[in-house]
């Protein structure tokens, strides 16, 4: 019999080598007719279906995590507002900035995400509430997707649109291996017809 | 500009397949002893191309892509489980055994009945699959991988991101799992003779 492991503590059991043996002989179907054709033809169809759905400014920003110098660079040419220094992935965030918009006014929001280490696959889920929505998702107030973050500093640019007077809530988090961590930005839109009056 | 992109992703999708394709049954099959059904094997291979498709460029530097990937499989196949146990809806399996990091050297002494009469002979293949089904998730997956697929103990650690004592643990309580349904299935049997 192949693939005895030295390490297994059952490798001189002979019963449980017995029906180890009988466990490769039991039948294991092999895919049906056309699935891995169509598997992986839909891998490729939903990932150009996320591309399309990202709105070409956030799909800028997404395609591109840059480093700290890179990042201060494109904030300021974005004319980015507000920078959130979220932590190392596993240390905690205190912070809770707040800013201030105009009725219909629309901005990049940025929020830094500082890693201690390269993370694949790691998800970032965005959340706007109350008086805002993430511009170009048609007033959507979710978005997530998956990405990996570089070792240091990576920025995340959100469009952000203030629909109605009143407070509103962006919130990002982060995940990866089980880990969470979630940065909030408190809005207030203000709507200067209403404040004359 | 728009032409130049779609031959981009045209071209990823050729070297996707050409990475992929040849692997993909041996996940398949990995994935339909995990799960014991076509369709959930199928969703779970499904989910892993999709998982897979943005991390072409990293696809390409692997040396052990099918390794790789099955660990990939094995992230996502654990967070269902856990989704399903966690959700309202209930899917029978077992659940996951959290203290399993230190291995007491007399646990491996099983002192459940032996299957010594489990001569290879004796075994009804039928009595075995029907015991395999009714096996947790979880005791169906390293089973599969270490005592089907060949994997040993340190890349199934590395697969499946456990401690090698967690996972020797893991292993001895699937097997034992896996003698007991089967003494089960085999008294059942028996009863039917």
């Amino acid at each position: 019999m192949t693939g005895k492991d030295p390490q297994d503590p059952d490798v001189a059991d002979d019963d449980y080598q017995t029906l180890r043996r009988a466990l490769r002989r039991m039948p294991t179907p092999e895919p049906r007719a056309g699935f891995v054709e169509r598997a992986l033809a839909r891998a490729a169809a939903q990932q150009r279906e996320t591309q399309a759905l990202l709105p070409a400014r956030l799909r800028h920003f997404l395609s591109r995590w840059e480093t700290w110098a890179g990042a201060a660079l494109g904030a300021a040419a974005a004319a980015a507002v507000a920078f959130f220094l979220v932590r190392p992935i596993d240390t905690a965030v205190n912070e809770q900035p707040q800013l201030a918009l105009t009725i219909h006014e629309t901005r990049n929001v940025d929020v830094l995400i500082d890693s201690e280490r390269e993370l694949k696959g790691a998800t970032i889920r965005i959340a706007a509430s109350g008086s805002i929505a993430l511009d170009g998702f048609d007033d959507a107030q979710h978005a997530d997707w998956q990405t990996d973050l570089d070792r240091g500093s990576n920025l995340l640019s959100l469009p952000v649109v203030a629909r109605t007077a009143g407070k509103g809530q962006l919130v990002a988090v982060i995940e990866h291996g089980g880990r969470t961590r979630r940065v909030a930005v408190e809005l207030t839109v203000i709507d200067p017809e209403a404040s004359r009056s | 500009m728009r032409r130049a992109s779609r031959t981009a992703e045209t071209s990823d999708a050729v070297e996707f397949e050409r990475l992929l394709r040849d692997h993909v049954p041996a996940l398949y099959r990995s994935a339909y002893r995990w799960t014991g059904t076509v369709d959930r094997a199928e969703d779970l291979v499904q989910q892993l191309l999709v998982r897979l498709y943005p991390r072409l460029a990293e696809l390409r530097e692997l040396d052990q892509l099918r390794p790789w990937a099955l660990r990939v499989m094995y992230r996502i196949f654990v967070d269902q489980l856990r989704r399903e146990r966690s959700s309202p809806v209930q899917f029978g399996a077992e659940p996951l055994v959290d203290d399993e990091s230190h291995v007491d050297d007399e646990a491996w002494l099983d002192p459940a009945p032996g299957p010594a009469e489990l001569a290879e002979q004796q075994i009804v293949q039928e009595s075995l699959l029907r015991a395999w089904e009714r096996l947790g998730d979880e005791h169906r997956a390293v089973l599969s991988m270490h005592d089907i697929e060949d994997y040993t103990l340190p890349e199934l650690a590395q697969i499946m991101e456990v401690p090698l004592g967690t996972l020797k643990s893991r292993l001895h309580r699937a097997r034992a799992r896996l003698r007991e349904l089967l003494a089960a299935e085999r008294m059942i049997a028996e009863d039917r003779v």
